[in-house]
């Protein structure tokens, strides 16, 4: 268990360099630089800016400078915002990436699990169809049509909650519900799909001989293998959740790190990139290692190798 | 039983006037009517609150280029002058008085006694010599920094070749007199001195914090508000500076300036009250034609142009006659009219309204019938042999509404093949700035009230110029007006050389720009002017609004 951990936090870093790699040599070939604006930056401020950020060296030098002070989780001043630093931008965005991408993903899983299970108590069942037609529709919708429109009917139809910014609990709702409607669909299939296969096997037939009320049955025995599925839907989900949270951040002004990666791309912020992509893919193995942990922690068939 | 009677009549007064103080659970009922745009119950207490826009990209005077940056740094600092939130004529700030010298060149300007930072410190004329040759230090790498270029000897010093910063035109004999040495008269100098590259900054906080000075906590000013809290991608919040020199005119103890990118998010936080003013740009275009009949609605021309450029490095653009045709072939009516909805106005010149005295050449027109005489001139009768050109623009939907027309439009009109190529970004940018492109999509906003600011980009060889234009005879006229010392014969010669830009130039100007902002009725002081510049000192929130008054 330990060795494998182990091998596990090892193997991060040469993908981690892979990807550091690609996302360097990627950025540099995009046309122009992050000092090309509208109005033109005089020749002095230009070399005083390339000097300042390393851009008169040649490229394998920065490179190497920036594999250094990378290992380091120093990934110097971002160029859009040239008086703060990118670890700082990354940290205090990342929490409030995070909180978001939380509730909502809480909120998919205590809706979607029990949504999932109903249907697959009542298979082909006026109930089944329902939860599942609901859940296609979750699915179908996408978030930059579902915030506006909770917004249009909650904050500018009914003045129940604010139709933006993250300020009290209030701020939270529409935000939460918007990101998670679409993982709550998807939780609640994945569910329906893992209880109706765990649900035909021998030894739920055999919890049934032995008199087990049903609610039991169904909530002890079988719910913890139908949720496997699930569990193993929750590293990706979690990451892609939390990452992309961006159109959510966006239509609702939540000050998470999410609108930096589209946004840093767009101004050649080079240094904010190189963070946010290298932030996020650490934070994408390590929740797939929890995941597998998980998994063998549920299911004893599963042994970590 | 006595002392509740205060707050029955409060309560009572809220009901009547359909508002309770506060609470925005009141909002609904507080709605106004159609007559405004949601809510309008006004901010419990002596605050502002603002969509700022974009997240500024810092808020160091110095380094300022955006405007979003710009409206923090002017909320936080003042510099000698400081403009009339109507009118933009200048008026005294830091300096109580000012004089020239006959040939324009020698400004001296006399602060007013007993000036201080907002955590006490005085404040001196060596504080301005400080602080501009801050922003000429090549090290500090101000992005602005053409705009000091204007002191003697300011351009040398920020490009290296004279490493002497006494040879800047610039001294302070004593505490509070500043002298200023230009390099040619500048009649828009006042102007210039209110601007966030020229404003002060406090030396002491900046040698002790480095980059670090202008966090909250750190962040020393002097204008009429200093700064308490900032969240990124959030907010900045604002309090009144006790120590401003003018703190008594203050109205405001509190602003707050919201960090939202979003077209829509901004509106519908308007909407629903969380915003006293949507600041201009962050108005969704497609809303204004039915915003306009709102009272809280308003529109004025915004000193920036939209237009097309050519570059003439590539054939068949090195032709004047081509650019001629291409010019009289748009129908910048039909654009602005029916594609716009008139939102903004059609537009025939590179510079913009609202210069008084700057006699304006005719602006270009649309001539289909000249255009395919010009064309056949230049070799290309029914556009025959004319190669394929493309029109360059960012992402953007109505850049492509735009792009589309005018493609109709020259192919329609002249029988020329056109098409569209759309970058993003910094894609558009490094293709403009390389000239890699026939005809690209560009805009320009005007810094100061000046004809000046405008044509100096098409100078032959300038960074904004990316055309490749060069016309001697236009950079004559542009130099002449810059050591003409009288200004009316300054915008003559002005106005001859953008005459001359229109006739021969790389620039088919499309429409005028304007401001479209929503402020709540009880907001009182904000105005809209050509720079949509709104100092915040002049601004207040009147409690004694209620719907029905103006």
């Amino acid at each position: 268990m330990t060795r494998y951990v182990v091998r596990r936090l090892l193997l991060f870093v040469p993908t981690l360099w892979v990807i550091s790699t690609l996302t360097f040599f990627l950025m540099r070939l995009a046309p122009g630089g992050p000092f090309n604006a509208e109005r033109e930056i005089p020749q002095a401020a230009r070399a005083a800016l390339a000097q300042k950020y390393g851009l008169d060296r040649p490229l394998a030098v920065q490179y190497v400078t920036f594999l250094a002070r990378a290992a380091r989780l120093d990934f110097g001043p971002s160029y859009k915002f040239p008086t703060r630093q990118v670890r700082e931008i990354i940290l205090e965005g990342f929490p409030v990436s995070a909180e978001l991408g939380g509730w909502a993903l809480l909120v998919a899983l205590l809706a979607g699990i029990p949504l999932g299970v109903i249907a697959a108590q009542r298979q082909n069942a006026a109930a089944d169809t329902t939860v599942m037609a609901v859940a296609l529709a979750g699915v179908s919708i996408p978030n930059f049509v579902l915030g506006p429109l909770l917004v249009l009917a909650f904050s500018l139809g009914l003045y129940w909650l604010p139709p933006a910014l993250w300020e009290g609990p209030q701020s939270r709702v529409l935000p939460v519900l918007t990101l998670s409607a679409a993982y709550v669909a998807y939780v609640a299939r994945l569910t329906r799909a893992g209880m109706l296969e765990v649900l035909r096997q021998d030894f739920i037939r055999t919890a049934r001989a032995k008199g087990l009320p049903e609610r039991v049955v169904v909530l002890k025995h079988a719910l913890r293998l139908g949720l496997l599925p699930v569990l193993s839907y929750l590293g990706p989900a979690a990451a892609a959740i939390i990452m992309g949270s961006l159109v959510v951040e966006q239509v609702f002004a939540v000050p998470g790190l999410g609108r930096y990666l589209v946004n840093g791309a767009f101004n050649r912020d080079y240094t904010l990139v190189m963070g946010v992509v290298l932030f996020y893919a650490a934070f994408l193995m390590a929740l797939n290692l929890l995941v597998d942990l998980a998994y063998a922690w549920l299911d004893p068939r599963v042994e970590l190798k | 039983m006595r002392r509740s009677l205060p707050w029955v009549a409060l309560a009572l007064a809220a009901i009547l006037a359909g508002c309770a103080p506060g609470g925005h659970g009141t909002a609904r009922s507080a709605a106004g009517g159609p007559r405004y745009f949601g809510s309008v119950c006004p901010p419990r207490g002596d605050v502002l609150r603002f969509n700022n826009g974009a997240e500024p990209e810092t808020i160091d005077p110095a380094l300022v280029s955006g405007q979003p940056d710009g409206r923090l740094a002017r909320a936080l600092f003042e510099g000698l002058a400081t403009c009339d939130p109507r009118t933009l004529e200048p008026r005294p700030g830091q300096a109580a008085r000012w004089e020239t010298s006959t040939d324009g060149l020698t400004w001296t300007f006399h602060l007013r006694p007993g000036l201080v930072w907002s955590d006490g410190a005085p404040l001196t004329a060596r504080d301005f010599v400080w602080s501009w040759l801050r922003v000429l230090r090549p090290t500090t790498a101000a992005r602005n920094v053409g705009l000091l270029y204007t002191i003697d000897g300011a351009e040398d010093f920020n490009r290296g070749t004279v490493p002497d910063s006494s040879r800047v035109g610039l001294s302070a004999p004593d505490d509070t007199t500043l002298v200023v040495r230009l390099a040619t008269p500048v009649p828009y100098l006042l102007q210039l001195t209110a601007y966030p590259t020229w404003l002060p900054v406090p030396r002491h906080a900046i040698e002790r914090w480095g980059e670090r000075w202008t966090r909250p906590g750190h962040l020393v000013s002097n204008g009429a508000f200093v700064l308490e809290r900032w969240r990124q991608n959030d907010r900045f919040e604002l309090t009144r500076n006790p120590r401003y020199r003018n703190a008594a005119r203050v109205r405001l103890d509190r602003v707050v300036a919201y960090s939202v990118d979003d077209l829509s998010t901004s509106s519908n936080l308007y909407q629903s009250g969380r915003l006293d003013w949507n600041t201009s740009g962050y108005v969704p275009l497609p809303f204004v034609p039915w915003l306009r009949g709102k009272a809280d609605f308003r529109s004025a021309p915004f000193q920036a142009v939209y237009f097309y450029s050519m570059n003439v490095t590539r054939r068949p653009f090195d032709d004047v006659r081509v650019r001629r045709a291409l010019n009289l072939a748009v129908d910048r009516d039909a654009i602005a009219r029916d594609l716009l909805k008139g939102t903004r106005a059609p537009w025939g010149r590179l510079t913009p309204q609202g210069y008084p005295g700057y006699p304006a050449p005719p602006s270009l027109g649309h001539d289909p019938a000249r255009a395919r005489e010009v064309l056949a001139q230049a070799g290309f009768p029914d556009g025959q042999g004319f190669p394929k050109i493309s029109i360059l623009f960012s992402t953007s939907e109505d850049h492509r509404r735009i792009a589309e027309a005018v493609q109709a439009m020259w192919t329609r009109e002249l029988g020329i093949p056109v098409e569209l190529r759309n970058m993003e970004w910094g894609s558009t940018l490094q293709a403009t700035t390389t000239l890699q492109y026939d005809v690209a999509r560009r805009s320009w906003i005007g810094d100061y009230l000046d004809p000046g600011t405008f044509l100096e980009i098409m100078r032959g060889g300038d960074g904004n110029n990316r055309t490749g234009w060069s016309d001697a005879r236009y950079d004559r006229l542009l130099l002449a007006a810059r050591h003409e010392p009288d200004p009316e014969q300054r915008l003559r010669l002005l106005g001859q050389a953008e005459a001359l830009l229109l006739a021969d130039g790389p620039v088919i100007p499309i429409y005028h720009y304007s401001t479209v902002e929503l402020v709540k009725p009880y907001v009182r002081g904000i105005w809209s002017n050509a720079l949509d510049t709104h100092p915040l000192e002049d601004v207040w929130i009147d409690h004694a609004w209620r719907p029905g008054r103006p």
